[in-house]
């Protein structure tokens, strides 16, 4: 890897990270567990269509790694590292077959994949399926989440592309 | 192209729709009264809200390193204090729904209503 390629992937895990430090500050609107904005979501969206899986899959595990450490809340690690997994492969597959005024629609796909890998991770590690009765209401608050964070990512691309600020 | 992002478009407006019809279902109130706490998937306690008296039981996490403090008062269930830095299972109140329990994903605890059996 190039080192200039190196030193902005890092940069977006920090970005990332920022905003996913942010995000803890926002009170949460539902208090149901799973239920949340994915802030830092708007990064991976725009690091799927801009970067290499590879990269694109480092990055979001730093993330992921730092995230879980910088909030203190490990015992999550394993719900949002199933989820993100779930979520990346979604959105690298779609990124094929969607064109970049799509980015929304994808995030949308992702954000219900990143659910359904959260649950599945809640059911194994709880030992019950009562668990899974969540994930018709996550599945429409992800949804609109993700159209959300897709938007911005969206809109994130075509303004970076435009100013020539796009770093890649 | 075309027709796969139609395709696509009809999924997810198909999982959608049906989220939102089991949301309104799964979030319905309930009229049980037997309450389960459910720890690592096995029961360990089982309470009748009818008759159960108010009091607070302290649930320590499998790992021993957290706990949970669950109240029963005036024939209602919730979680009073966590010892996790999300306090999720705190802020979702009193247990209300039949199939939503009040879980703590932390301490893998589940407080949820049961049948009469």
């Amino acid at each position: 890897m190039k080192m200039k390629r190196m030193v902005t992937l890092a940069m977006l895990t920090g970005v990332s990270l920022i905003l996913f430090i942010i995000e803890l500050r926002i009170p949460n609107l539902l208090p149901i567990p799973g239920v949340k904005l994915g802030l830092a979501n708007i990064v991976t969206v725009y690091a799927v269509f801009r970067y290499r899986p590879q990269e694109t899959a480092l990055m979001v595990t730093a993330r992921i790694l730092l995230g879980a450490m910088f909030s203190g809340n490990l015992s999550a690690l394993i719900y949002s590292a199933c989820g993100a997994f779930c979520c990346l492969v979604g959105m690298l597959l779609l990124r094929k077959i969607l064109p970049e005024k799509q980015i929304w629609l994808c995030s949308v796909i992702g954000a219900m994949f990143h659910n359904f890998g959260q649950i599945c991770a809640a059911v194994c590690v709880m030992g019950s399926l009562s668990v899974a009765a969540y994930l018709p209401i996550l599945l429409v608050t992800g949804s609109i989440a993700g159209v959300l964070t897709g938007l911005t990512a969206q809109l994130l691309l075509q303004k970076l592309r435009k100013s020539g600020a796009d770093i890649a | 192209m075309t027709k796969t992002r139609k395709l696509l478009y009809l999924a997810v407006g198909a999982v959608l729709v049906t989220a939102a019809v089991l949301s309104v279902i799964v979030l319905r109130h309930s009229d049980r009264v037997l309450v389960e706490i459910v720890q690592d998937g096995t029961v360990i306690q089982t309470l009748d809200l009818r008759s159960a008296a108010d009091q607070e039981i302290r649930i320590e996490s499998p790992d021993g390193s957290s706990y949970n403090i669950v109240s029963v008062q005036n024939g209602t269930v919730a979680v009073r204090e966590a010892g996790c830095p999300d306090q999720t299972c705190v802020h979702m109140g009193a247990l209300k729904t039949d199939h939503l329990p009040i879980v703590c994903l932390p301490n893998r605890l589940i407080v949820r209503f049961a049948e009469e059996s």
